[in-house]
């Protein structure tokens, strides 16, 4: 027999006036005969501010997840894809020797594992571990990472009791004295993904018109080509990643349809939608595509910043998030904070089903990937940094056991988690931060 | 600053004890506590070389005993000090003097001495956890008491950058371990002589070491505990003295020597040998050797001071927890510019 199929290359694109759409894992990318291709492992973080409500995160049990405490409980269909972390630590994050500053503290140090100083001009961490797998892998994609954010990206200022905004506004830091600022505006996002590369100003993006047309209009040729090529599994598969991207393209014209009818002064970018849980799915929509996509395999993703006062007025709580937090063990306000903790985890958990949604070979993106999900207080009403809430989302390629909750010794650091998965990442440090070695019991049952 | 105001606080103590294998762990941690009630110093990390659950329940009991005694000098005030825990080795059998206390029920049927040990995940990962509390103390403000053998500490100075810290933050170890200028294998020395080789060859401060001789010759009376320990109905050194052995009887004070000198330093209550060199010989016997740059000294014990050092060790393993205001966390800050309700002050 002779075998004439040829491949698709993993690195196809469909072109077309500026823009580059790279595609998903498609089988035909396979060559005939070889044995099925290894999906890439994806590495996100998702972050979220002032610690969460433990007594309705953590379960009473260890070992199989059972029924979920209430604000893990969105997830519940996903209980054979996650892990449940606990006792991990963050020393750093502590007072010390540094006096009030919790916030700006644990968030500058959750990736980066160090002490930070705590200024307002010279701010100086250390390089994120996000960003030390992004060194080391990040030229085999387009992004060596992609840092996504939805509340603020302010860089200079006083954002927690003499600490920069600095600390408090980026998850990912570049070098010791560089952080990565999120992207906050999905229309940056997806030009950023799709477009030229090049941020058109709100004028020459009108003058050309281009947005009344989708991107999927200027590689219509490119599509229809590859289209002919396919086997009809990948025909499927192409048509519903187009059709996400048409998808995010729509609710960012909606979103910024929807601004310009609102307050003017409003201090929002073009294009952010004034609704949190649409801006969630937007940003995490777009990250689903950049990691199908296999643009990225890294994503740093900051929900909101530490210390963040947001109201969550769609609750109906108009209080800031995080006055409410340090409740004083009122029940009132304590039940308030645990309805924002499940808000932000029903997001998550509409992404993750998209992610289990999209097929890559015999898995599914979300077990090729290892989300993250966690905070760098747990107790925020005392500001505690010991067993911070941390989940992992996925199997990170068969190589992580989910549907489990293990129990780490106290004050085993977090950065211990962090070496473990950047060598899952193919990333083999020998330390990172204050580490004390490895974890255990993730990687095997 | 954390005690900006006041300067410095007291003295910051790291304890790694070999509770459960005899009294005088017991007493001394009970020191310990008396130093921190005297304002003379702070417990800040207790850890315990004996690996058996029961032997840090028993440790964390006593902490919760003198509950505001329990600094939280590390990590969120108020909370209980985590309990660091040898795992690996043999577990012992779990004697008398603490699995008696730690089973005593009142009348109602009630446990006397309550503590939060039931696994191993209950306590603290050891050198993780004298990392971290090293990290919160002022340079030069804090002191190393070991009173078991060297294994912890040993395994301690493995985690990369802990000898700067050490040498930053430690004004000296002192601790209860061979036998000095000479003498037979002491028992700390023997329990793990590949560890107290490492830990006196690298140990980057001075170390003050009490040999078995001191302990020896230092009784601690059975009369103090039926007497000076009556401010409790129930206090859990009391209970676990009696188990022990059957009183009365007095017992060596080998550990009680590390602490009273950890604490108070100046006390005069010991002579110093000249500087020099402690290395440990095979067998388990140490050896020590003048040295004018030598980082090790020994405890020398002045029968002059006697009685003014078992006076001591009874005021401090005797003292009562002191009644504490309530600590205030350092005022909060806004934390985003422009926050409509200023955030309350955390509790303390």
């Amino acid at each position: 027999m002779i075998v004439t199929r040829k491949a698709l290359n993993r690195r196809t694109f469909l072109r077309g006036m500026g823009t580059a759409i790279a595609l998903p894992f498609l089988d035909s990318m396979t060559p005939a005969l070889a044995a099925p291709t290894k999906a890439p492992v994806r590495m996100a973080f998702v972050y979220v501010p002032n610690g969460i409500d433990m007594a309705n995160w953590n379960p009473a049990y260890e070992g199989k997840l059972g029924e979920l405490p209430r604000i893990l409980k969105p997830l519940e269909p996903f209980r054979q894809d996650i892990t449940l972390l606990g006792n991990l630590t963050h020393n750093w994050g502590r007072v010390l020797l540094d006096g009030a500053g919790d916030h700006g503290r644990c968030s500058a140090s959750y990736l980066t594992g160090v002490h930070v100083r705590k200024t307002m001009v010279d701010i100086k961490a250390g390089v994120s571990c996000d960003q030390i797998v992004a060194n080391k892998i990040g030229h085999q994609t387009r992004f060596p990472s992609l840092e996504v954010g939805l509340e603020d990206a302010r860089q200079a200022g006083d954002c927690d009791s003499g600490y920069s905004c600095a600390y408090t506004n980026n998850l990912a830091w570049r070098s010791d004295t560089q952080p990565l600022p999120p992207v906050l505006d999905p229309r940056m996002m997806f030009e950023r993904l799709f477009g030229s590369g090049l941020a058109l100003t709100p004028e020459a993006r009108a003058r050309q018109g281009r947005y009344r047309r989708s991107i999927l209009d200027f590689v219509t040729g490119d599509t229809k080509k590859l289209q002919s090529d396919l086997g009809p599994t990948d025909k499927r598969k192409l048509d519903e990643y187009l059709s996400s991207i048409r998808e995010v393209e729509r609710q960012i014209a909606r979103a910024e349809k929807d601004n310009a009818q609102i307050d003017p002064h409003m201090e929002k970018p073009y294009g952010v939608p004034a609704d949190f849980a649409e801006h969630f799915k937007l940003m995490s929509d777009m990250i689903t595509i950049a990691l199908q996509a296999d643009m990225t395999r890294v994503v740093t993703f900051l929900v909101t910043r530490e210390g963040s006062n947001r109201a969550y007025r769609e609750l109906g709580i108009s209080d800031g998030h995080h006055p409410l937090t340090h409740h004083l063990g009122k029940t009132d306000l304590i039940e308030k904070v645990i309805q924002i903790n499940t808000y932000h985890v029903q997001q998550f958990a509409a992404w993750m089903e998209k992610l289990k949604a999209i097929k890559e070979g015999e898995n599914s993106l979300l077990d090729n990937s290892m989300i993250v999900y966690g905070a760098g207080l747990s107790d925020g009403n005392r500001h505690a940094h010991e067993d911070l809430p941390t989940l992992i989302a996925g199997r990170a390629g068969n190589a992580i056991k989910p549907g489990r909750r293990v129990v780490y010794r106290k004050e085993t650091p977090m950065t211990n988690l962090f070496l473990t998965m950047m060598d899952q990442m193919g990333v083999h440090q020998e330390h990172f931060g204050d580490s004390t070695g490895r974890i255990d019991s993730l990687t095997s049952a | 600053m954390q005690f900006g105001a006041q300067g410095k606080p007291p003295v910051g103590i790291i304890l790694d004890a070999d509770i459960g294998a005899g009294i005088d762990d017991i007493l001394a941690l009970a020191m310990v506590f008396g130093l921190e009630a005297k304002r003379e110093a702070r417990l800040v990390s207790i850890s315990v070389s004996r690996p058996s659950l029961k032997s840090a329940a028993f440790a964390e009991a006593v902490g919760r005993f003198y509950s505001g005694a329990v600094s939280g000098a590390f990590g969120a005030v108020g909370r209980t000090l985590p309990v660091g825990l040898r795992l690996d080795g043999k577990a012992p059998e779990d004697l008398p003097v603490i699995t008696t206390p730690l089973s005593k029920r009142n009348e109602k049927g009630e446990v006397v001495y309550a503590h939060g040990i039931a696994k191993e995940n209950d306590t603290a990962e050891i050198p993780a956890l004298i990392r971290n509390a090293l990290t919160s103390q002022h340079d030069q403000n804090c002191v190393v008491v070991l009173t078991g053998p060297a294994t912890n500490l040993a395994d301690a100075l493995a985690i990369p950058g802990i000898t700067e810290l050490i040498s930053k933050k430690v004004r000296f170890l002192s601790m209860m371990g061979g036998a000095y200028p000479d003498g037979k294998p002491e028992f700390n020395i023997k329990a793990n002589i590949a560890a107290a080789k490492k830990l006196f060859a690298e140990w980057p401060t001075p170390i003050i070491a009490s040999g078995v001789e001191i302990g020896d010759a230092l009784l601690f009376p059975a009369s103090s505990i039926e007497s000076d320990f009556a401010w409790a109905p129930n206090h859990p050194v009391v209970d676990a003295y009696r188990a022990y052995q059957p009183m009365p009887y007095d017992t060596p004070s080998w550990d009680l020597s590390a602490v009273l000198y950890a604490g108070r330093p100046q006390g005069n209550y010991f002579k110093l040998s000249d500087p020099g060199r402690i290395t440990v010989l095979d067998d388990g016997r140490t050896k020590f050797a003048p040295a004018a740059d030598g980082k090790h000294r020994y405890l020398i014990l002045d029968p002059a001071q006697k009685e003014n050092i078992i006076k001591a060790y009874i005021e401090l393993a005797s003292e009562k927890p002191a009644v504490r205001q309530p600590r205030r966390r350092p005022q909060q800050q806004q934390v985003t510019p422009p926050p409509p309700p200023r955030p309350p002050e955390a509790k303390p």
